[in-house]
């Protein structure tokens, strides 16, 4: 056996801990950075993770997608021009610097213009939920076109703006299919899983995917530091000064079922950094889950705040999903706020797009919320109050 | 000669007495599944809670519980299995069709289509705020409507085929032709347009307003006693066209009425619950294996109980009673309804003698 498949069976078994440990929900949730081996540089994500060896840049996609256990896609980066190794599979090569791109969730685009790359952006799909003001002026200068949506992609287009790279969110093991047709023809195809990160800070880290894959690796760190350092110090600010923990609750219901977000979700992870306590933190599960309105709605009596209220920007559009939602205290009280203050005309909501990066602005907006006296100057950025 | 005519006197009583026993049971079942949905629910409320709840008027938090979620749930379950199981008994008999029944034959895919021309058609003047108020009869008379034509289209192509299987096929392709008008509606509408008929066509019980389930319950109330002096005309109608004009019923008047009738139940639940499926085929044919009749006398009263009874149970399991997850009842009601449909299939040549 050579030295290297030992390695490759270590690195197997890492993973393989680092997954039984995740599942067991410690709520220890910087503890996943111990168990990445220390040639990665990724500290706090835990969906990828990127080693350099001789000029070459594996990047490691860990379980791509809701539900995947064991799913590692390998990509190699290389230097634009330098040539492959003999019997290397190709279609796992992508050559960096990108020049263009597509995207097919607008969330990647804040941090494509983080690294000053905007203009590689060539193509997204679905361009009316396009927050970013850079992209949406490209947009209508027809320098980025929209490529359609999974089943309705526009492969033609594709072709003819022949992409260095199209970047992906996966949404199942058989989400990479509707690409396949584009990977027969030789464009590269990257599933990006930074939705999947439970961690507020792991999320930011996929910047160092993006400085990998434009050659701006110390941008990207230093991107990602500071945001560390600012998310880190706005929560021990916080966790000394607040009296209280004001209780929360999430969502609205589909009809008679609430998904529930779990307690170990990005957003409890938020909740709990800034001061509050989320109703559901028992609740571990990698999904949301269905639970029956009555059940939810006898929770919701003791919220004092109620977030991320889906799509409603008036109390009247509260109503209408349920009347029966009147009655909560929180809602009587008018505690309500919505992250829906930065949206598009068509409902793309900057929340997931920029806020993915800027993790320690969510936190800040949240703290405030349930904490004003904490932040008597400052404005809300991504959450409105909901009347 | 005359014991003969005594004997068969008798046993027509006999089974007569026997049916009403049957139907009393049915009803102390339905009594005791709305009494089971409002005891049972994904929060576990001891007995003594929800008795204290029903009759007291103190503000417990369960009171708001059984009296705002499960009292408007189960009148609801109760209401949508009476419904469609009735349309399901009369389309079978006017079709002549074992097979027959708003699913399957695009009557509800007719009503969604309705619903969808209210929803994504013209809602930059219906907002949901309109929805709420007068909004609710507009969506149920376009469900109506879009029932109706798909009704319609069908009587006029079962007047010239008469194969049933033929009859089905059509059903299944028309049903095949509205949803994908509809998806070329929802490809072309906004977000929020999308969103609301996407959560319609989910199918619920327990999401109705009390506006709402005031509209449900006169629709179907209506349709239920229609129903109740229709049964000489259904059993006229199944026996045979001719025999029922040489009786002197007028069929078209009799055809017309009770496709009225199907529609504004069918249509109804609908509106408000989204499609739920297989209640009202199924239903039917266990109601005729219970009573072994074809006598719409029987058929009907049995149908609006057994209606009930089915779709209440499916509601309690849908609730998954002690655990705090839900299950859609669209998926309840097709795992009880499917068993019975193939069941009628593979012993069809059997049973075709009552059609």
């Amino acid at each position: 056996m050579s030295p290297d498949n030992n390695m490759n069976i270590l690195k197997s078994v890492l993973i393989l801990l680092m997954i039984i440990f995740s599942g067991c929900g410690k709520s220890n949730k910087h503890a996943v950075d111990k168990y990445h081996d220390s040639l990665n540089e990724i500290e706090r994500a835990g969906r990828f993770s990127l080693e350099k060896k001789n000029g070459v840049t594996e990047i490691k996609i860990i379980d791509p997608w809701q539900g995947a256990d064991g799913v590692n896609q390998v990509y190699y980066l290389m230097k634009r021009g330098s040539e492959l190794p003999k019997g290397s599979d190709s279609s796992k090569v992508i050559f960096v610097p990108l020049k263009k791109i597509i995207c097919m969730s607008t969330t990647y685009l804040s941090m494509i213009s983080a690294v000053g790359e905007e203009e590689t952006v060539t193509g997204v799909s679905g361009t009316n939920f396009v927050y970013s003001p850079v992209i949406r002026q490209n947009v209508e200068k027809g320098l980025v076109m929209d490529v359609g949506y999974e089943a309705n992609l526009n492969k033609e287009l594709i072709l003819k703006i022949s992409p260095d790279l199209i970047m992906i969110y996966g949404i199942g093991s058989e989400s990479s299919g509707y690409l396949g047709k584009i990977k027969e023809l030789g464009i590269k195809v990257l599933i990006n899983a930074d939705y999947l990160e439970t961690d507020p800070l792991g999320r930011a880290e996929w910047i160092k995917l993006f400085g990998a894959l434009y050659c701006k690796e110390n941008l990207a760190d230093s991107i990602y530091k500071s945001e560390v350092d600012q998310y880190i110090k706005l929560k021990s600010f916080i966790a000394q000064n607040i009296k209280s923990r004001p209780k929360v609750m999430l969502g609205l219901p589909f009809k008679d079922t609430w998904y529930i977000s779990p307690g170990n979700s990005f957003i409890s992870n938020l909740i709990t950094d800034a001061g509050g306590e989320y109703l559901w933190m028992d609740a571990k599960s990698s999904v949301s889950m269905p639970y029956g309105i009555e059940n939810v709605y006898l929770k919701g009596l003791k919220a004092d705040y109620w977030l991320n209220i889906g799509t409603a920007a008036s109390k009247n559009e509260i109503s209408n999903v349920d009347p029966r939602l009147n009655e909560l205290p929180c809602f009587k009280n008018d505690n309500l706020f919505n992250n829906n203050k930065r949206i598009t005309a068509n409902g793309g909501n900057d929340f997931w797009e920029s806020g993915s990066l800027y993790p320690h602005l969510l936190l800040n907006d949240i703290a405030e919320i349930l904490h004003p006296e904490l932040f008597l100057d400052r404005e809300l950025i991504y959450y409105k109050k909901i009347n | 000669m005359k014991t003969a005519i005594s004997n068969k006197l008798i046993t027509e009583h006999n089974s007569g007495r026997k049916a009403i026993l049957i139907l009393f049971g049915l009803f102390s079942l339905v009594v005791s599944l709305l009494i089971l949905d409002i005891f049972l629910g994904s929060v576990t409320i001891k007995p003594s809670e929800v008795i204290k709840a029903i009759f007291n008027t103190s503000h417990s938090e369960f009171q708001t519980i059984i009296m705002k979620f499960r009292m408007p749930k189960a009148i609801t379950a109760l209401t949508v299995g009476v419904a469609l199981s009735l349309s399901g008994l009369q389309m079978q008999t006017v079709f002549r069709n074992p097979m027959a029944g708003p699913y399957v034959l695009g009557i509800s895919s007719g009503a969604s289509l309705g619903v969808a021309f209210v929803i994504l058609g013209f809602s930059s003047n219906i907002t949901p705020e309109t929805l709420s108020g007068l909004g609710n009869w507009i969506l149920v008379v376009a469900a109506w409507a879009g029932a109706g034509a798909v009704m319609l289209l069908i009587m006029a192509i079962s007047s010239r085929v008469k194969d049933i299987m033929t009859i089905l096929i059509l059903g299944i392709m028309l049903s095949g032709g509205i949803s994908a008008i509809v998806t070329i509606m929802q490809y072309f509408s906004n977000e929020s347009m999308l969103k609301s008929y996407v959560l319609w066509t989910m199918g619920s019980l327990g999401n109705l307003t009390a506006n709402q389930l005031n509209v449900l319950l006169i629709s179907v109330s209506a349709g239920m006693f229609l129903s109740l002096f229709l049964s000489k005309m259904l059993n006229a109608l199944l026996i045979g066209e001719n025999y029922a004009s040489s009786i002197g019923l007028n069929v078209k008047f009799a055809r017309t009425v009770i496709f009225i009738c199907t529609s504004i139940l069918a249509g109804s639940v609908t509106a408000f619950c989204g499609p739920i499926g297989f209640i009202g085929i199924a239903v039917p044919h266990i109601v005729r294996i219970l009573f072994k009749t074809s006598d719409h006398k029987v058929l009907v009263p049995g149908t609006i109980l057994m209606g009930g009874a089915v779709m209440l149970f499916s509601d309690i399991v849908s609730q998954l009673p002690g655990s705090e997850s839900v299950l859609p009842v669209n998926a309840v009601t097709s795992l009880i309804g499917i068993p019975v449909v193939i069941w009628v299939i593979l012993r069809n040549r059997k049973y075709s003698g009552s059609f």
